[in-house]
């Protein structure tokens, strides 16, 4: 199973972007995108910045705080996008790509990863079918603890009195870098 | 620069190899700040901007501008250290925001809340925020010909900082002395008292009221 993830400000202008595959139980952490779909996924991530827009005002009904996790907000074919808003409106945007054999799809254009589809099945919510459920609990749990730990690291970025959030400054700390590929490692 | 010549290029950590990233957020949030190192650095500040300025709006500008980046970093820390975590909310309506802002970002910069929040009736979308004695004024006297001027911009900045960072637009945030505008005897027993008046833009009207019908 394939991920990337991208923080966006909130004038949509990206911040950060980090591509990672599944550790879980085979997987070995490398993400397995083709050159068609690396290519396509910065558009995949932009359209869903629509939905995150409409989404993250929340229900008409709460009393007037909404929470940041957003959840699934958008599926575009194999895609599965999760958000997690930050109070000052800075998106992070998770983009999961099942494997092409875990859905019942027979083709190779995944690029034969066996290593990452055993990867992809154990890894959620033991649905019997081997169908990647992206609002099972499991599922859901995983990618919110992944979020908290980034948006700690965030917020330590952005107290940094040399960093212009508003600017569209871009993340270019390898430090952040390695914490966001260590808690892909942990919860993803 | 004091290093050698011939160091690896690249990035350089300090020689106990932590970096921010190591920090603990929550450590400084019950640190205590030393009120005279404050009105020291504060003083040089309303200098500095001073010697730039052209004129009174100018310098209240000026200020504005210097506390506007500590809202906007204020409005994630103080998120990221309410009540829960992992629960984490934002504040998505007008009045949520304007308590958030009155009581713990007050409490969080002067160790109180604001003394009252008020909803303009002539204005729409205008909040006026009341503090009797602001802390940042206390150590500031104004001559006689600046006596427009209120240090409190500085302050009104922060809170423009917030309300930006959280989405909700302002057409800009003053802080003016009650004693000035309205006379001596509204302010009463506090001579120091001082109105934030905080601006909503029409969009974010807008906005409040298709929410609101739902």
């Amino acid at each position: 199973m394939s991920y990337t993830f991208t923080i966006l400000s909130p004038t949509d202008t990206p911040l950060f972007a980090h591509e990672f595959g599944t550790c879980r139980s085979g997987g070995d952490g490398v993400a397995r995108f083709t050159a068609s779909e690396r290519a396509l996924n910065p558009f995949i991530l932009h359209s869903a910045l629509d939905i995150v827009e409409e989404v993250q005002w929340g229900p008409s009904s709460s009393s007037g705080s909404a929470a940041m996790y957003l959840k699934h907000i958008d599926k575009y074919q194999n895609n599965f996008i999760s958000c997690w808003i930050t109070g000052a409106n800075v998106r992070f945007l998770l983009l999961t790509r099942p494997r092409d054999e875990v859905l019942g799809l027979g083709s190779g254009a995944g690029g034969g990863a066996r290593g990452s589809l055993a990867g992809g099945r154990a890894g959620l919510g033991g649905n019997a079918g081997g169908v990647y459920n992206p609002t099972s609990p499991a599922t859901e749990e995983a990618v919110k603890n992944f979020f908290v730990d980034v948006y700690e690291a965030w917020v330590k970025t952005i107290m940094n009195p040399f960093f212009h959030v508003g600017n569209g400054d871009v993340v270019k700390s390898p430090v952040f870098r390695a914490r966001v590929a260590a808690a892909a490692k942990k919860y993803l | 620069m004091s290093g050698a010549p011939n160091q690896a290029p690249g990035l350089r950590y300090p020689s106990n190899k932590k970096t921010i990233y190591d920090r603990n957020l929550n450590r400084s949030k019950n640190a205590e700040l030393s009120r005279a190192a404050f009105a020291y650095l504060f003083v040089e500040m309303i200098s500095y901007a001073q010697k730039r300025a052209k004129n009174m709006v100018d310098l209240e500008k000026r200020l504005n501008d210097q506390g506007y980046p500590l809202g906007v970093r204020l409005l994630d820390l103080l998120l990221t250290r309410s009540a829960n975590p992992l629960g984490a909310i934002r504040p998505t309506r007008i009045l949520p925001l304007v308590q958030f802002i009155a009581q713990q970002l007050w409490r969080h910069l002067f160790g109180r809340a604001a003394d009252s929040l008020e909803r303009s009736d002539a204005v729409p979308g205008q909040f006026m925020l009341y503090d009797n004695e602001p802390l940042v004024n206390q150590y500031i006297s104004l001559p006689r010909d600046m006596s427009g001027l209120n240090c409190a911009a500085f302050v009104a900045g922060i809170i423009e900082g917030v309300c930006d960072g959280a989405g909700f637009a302002t057409e800009g945030v003053h802080a003016i002395s009650v004693a000035d505008q309205e006379g001596e005897e509204k302010a009463g027993l506090w001579p120091g008292k001082t109105v934030f008046l905080i601006k909503f833009k029409p969009e974010v009207l807008e906005r409040e009221e298709i929410l609101g019908r739902g």
